[in-house]
């Protein structure tokens, strides 16, 4: 009875391996330059949108098909053994299947370009120079490259002080990982209590990502979180602040325009433009309340002339064809907005000066 | 006693088997989409400035609402999550209860926006925007609708520019920045900003949406790409996930000052609560808000808790605040069925009786 689980656990396995080694190879035929979205006849654009889609949807999708795989293969709810032993097996013989590919792209895109970044430029840049057999990071510079040491020594520094950071965040996201496990055990020993039963994969890896989410939620806000988070944040900063520096002096030794040299001129651009902003409003208010008083002062005279009879008023109309007290009552009350019949006013008063 | 898991061999070779046959089969349908489209509502320039574009919605009929209604956004992502496909638009549901829809969309910074600050964006781009849609509409006011960030930024433009703005409706908005359950807060109290945005200069979006996902890792990063396969095979369905993963990774830089200047003095020093922002060198006051305030947030919002929202009730200071809580997250606000029958029509009800 026992041989005949294990062939048809074999011959499944079997199958199950046959059938993901067919799809992988149906999608690396089907694409051009293997990628399938990717080309000029791709529908999706640009080759780096499918290669991201790609990338983002093949590593999900393949650790679950393994955790798939795995689990079938187990024998995990298949008898009376002990669950919690089989559990434990599934998860440790795929090396956290599916978590390890979940979290795992916790730090790929991003932290992972940045680690080639600087992995390359440690290899193209060594601490020191081939053969030299002391502590070049702790070595006091001196001589005409002094600057230059420095700078060098400040970057392996910096470094391996990421490093070190990104390995402290590493070790949480593997706690997360553990305690997300036992979490799972947790919520399946409660349903012992009840006639509820996980009758699929789906069901259990489900239950699975709720457990791997609470444990991670926990430890993604507590403070020893918090503090290997911004640092290992603030140690990025430091060695891509120190890269950009070095990079700044070889440009200036080749004559070509700098980053930071750019970045002023940007921040400069924005003064500027702000100043003239600041100016022209400035103008605007001033001529506003210009135009203000020389109507006040217009109703004054008006309020102390002896009022005209009827038929004088007539013969004294205004440049504007209206009344002088219709162009009051424009800019007090504009109908337009405010700004806008603002302007117009004041383009009005330009006029008239 | 029951042993929890009850895994049939056959069962689970069916499971496994259709899974794969369902991936397969699926990837044929991949391969043929086209790019999926927005809704696209018609709309019409207002207003452009550098990036920035201000857009006139226009519904089947017209408005019948007497004051215009500008949408803010955020400035991560797209505004195009309010109009995201027909029968999935708060755009078109607003157009078609009857209001007046703007849209401000920021556009997408680059280099030249580097030293763009919180001034540049709220006294100055949201000002002048604000200004453009007075004066398309020939109103004195109008209504802001703030949108997560864009509803901050609407609270800091209200308090300090009053006289604009008739109505507010802030929705998923950020106002007291450190509550226990915000994880960005969290993750974001112990970083040198100055270094961040010295060495990197504008954030780049897709260093953002890796911190977004990175909230629920296992969820975004997996578990929503293993339901895909699901729907492979419902093209209706299929494009409807394409089209909610363009919106998701096809969002715009950060311009670096703006950036460092949120970070330090909202969510690192919360100062919007403490009434200690200054903007521009024009203190923000919530207390000076008097003007109807609607309050709407999502009970399962992860980037914005919901308390995070509801301080604005404990400080702001009008005496017309109403608050809804949608039984939703942070992106369902918009785009679920639930939130096309219910966020719409509440909006609406409520700037009906105060327009």
């Amino acid at each position: 009875m026992a041989e005949q689980a294990n062939d048809f656990l074999k011959d499944y396995q079997a199958m199950a391996q046959q059938s993901w080694d067919a799809w992988t190879r149906y999608l690396q035929q089907n694409s051009p330059s293997s990628n399938p979205f990717g080309g000029g006849a791709s529908p999706f654009g640009s080759s780096s949108t499918g290669d991201d889609f790609m990338a983002r949807s093949m590593a999900a999708l393949k650790g679950y098909g393994d955790w798939l795989q795995g689990a079938a293969s187990s024998g995990l709810g298949q008898g009376p053994a002990d669950w919690q032993q089989s559990l434990q097996n599934l998860f440790s013989n795929l090396g956290g299947q599916p978590f390890a590919n979940a979290f795992a792209s916790i730090d790929s895109e991003a932290a992972k370009s940045f680690g080639q970044l600087w992995q390359s430029w440690f290899q193209a840049n060594p601490p020191g120079a081939p053969g030299m057999k002391f502590d070049v990071e702790h070595f006091a510079a001196f001589g005409y490259t002094r600057e230059k040491q420095r700078l060098q020594q400040a970057l392996t520094a910096a470094m391996q002080n990421y490093t070190e950071w990104a390995g402290k965040y590493q070790t949480l996201i593997q706690r997360a990982n553990t305690e997300g496990f036992e979490r799972l055990q947790g919520k399946l020993a409660d349903l012992t209590d009840s006639s509820k039963q996980i009758e699929s994969l789906k069901a259990l890896y489900d239950l699975w990502v709720d457990a791997a989410e609470e444990a991670y939620g926990k430890i993604a806000l507590s403070e020893e979180f918090r503090h290997a988070y911004g640092e290992m944040v603030n140690a990025q900063g430091r060695v891509r602040q120190l890269q950009q520096s070095q990079l700044d002096a070889w440009c200036r030794d080749l004559g070509l325009p700098t980053r930071s040299e750019v970045t002023a001129l940007g921040k400069r651009m924005h003064e500027l433009r702000r100043e003239v902003r600041g100016q022209r409003g400035a103008q605007d208010n001033d001529e506003i309340a210009n135009l203000r008083a020389e109507v006040a002062a217009l109703k004054r005279q008006l309020a102390d002339k002896p009022r005209p009879a009827k038929s004088a008023e007539k013969k004294v109309p205004s440049r504007s064809g209206k009344r002088a007290t219709d162009d009051v009552v424009a800019v007090r009350r504009p109908k337009a907005a405010p700004a806008v019949a603002a302007r117009k006013s004041v383009a009005r008063g330009v006029k008239r000066k | 006693m029951y042993p929890p898991l009850r895994l049939d061999p056959a069962a689970l070779m069916g499971e496994i088997s259709a899974f794969q046959r369902k991936l397969t089969a699926g990837m044929d349908n991949l391969k043929h989409q086209l790019e999926p489209e927005y809704a696209n509502t018609p709309r019409e320039l207002v207003y452009r400035e550098d990036k920035l574009s201000v857009w006139r919605m226009k519904g089947q009929g017209k408005p019948t609402a007497k004051t215009p209604t500008l949408i803010v956004y955020a400035l991560v992502n797209t505004v195009w999550m309010t109009d995201l496909q027909e029968d999935r638009s708060m755009v078109r549901n607003l157009l078609e209860q009857g209001e007046d829809i703007y849209l401000l969309d920021w556009g997408y910074p680059d280099a030249v926006d580097r030293w763009l600050t919180l001034d540049d964006y709220i006294n100055g781009y949201l000002d002048r925007c604000v200004d453009a849609v007075r004066k398309a509409a020939g109103a004195d006011a109008i209504n802001l609708l703030g949108i997560c960030q864009g509803g901050t930024f609407s609270l800091c433009y209200t308090a300090t520019h009053g006289e604009k703005v008739r109505n507010l409706i802030t929705m998923v908005t950020p106002v007291d920045f450190q509550t226990p359950d915000n994880m960005l807060s969290s993750w974001s109290q112990q970083m040198n900003v100055d270094l961040f945005v010295d060495s990197m200069g504008n954030i780049p979006a897709e260093l953002l949406n890796w911190v977004y996902l990175t909230l629920k890792p296992v969820r975004l990063n997996q578990q929503k790409y293993v339901g895909l396969v699901d729907i492979l095979d419902n093209p209706k369905e299929l494009q409807n996930f394409l089209r909610m993963e363009r919106w998701i990774f096809d969002s715009p830089d950060q311009a670096g000052e703006a950036f460092r200047e949120f970070i330090k003095e909202f969510y690192q020093q919360n100062k919007l609560i403490k009434g200690e922002l200054i903007i521009g060198g024009k203190p923000v006051d919530l207390g000076m808000i008097t003007q109807p305030v609607l309050n709407i947030f999502a009970e399962q919002d992860h980037l914005v808790p919901p308390d995070a929202s509801r301080a604005l009730g404990r400080h702001v200071g009008t005496t017309d605040y109403t608050q809804l809580a949608f039984k939703g997250g942070h992106i369902g606000i918009y785009v679920s069925s639930r939130a096309q029958r219910e966020v719409p029509p509440a909006i609406h009800q409520w700037l009906s009786t105060r327009n």
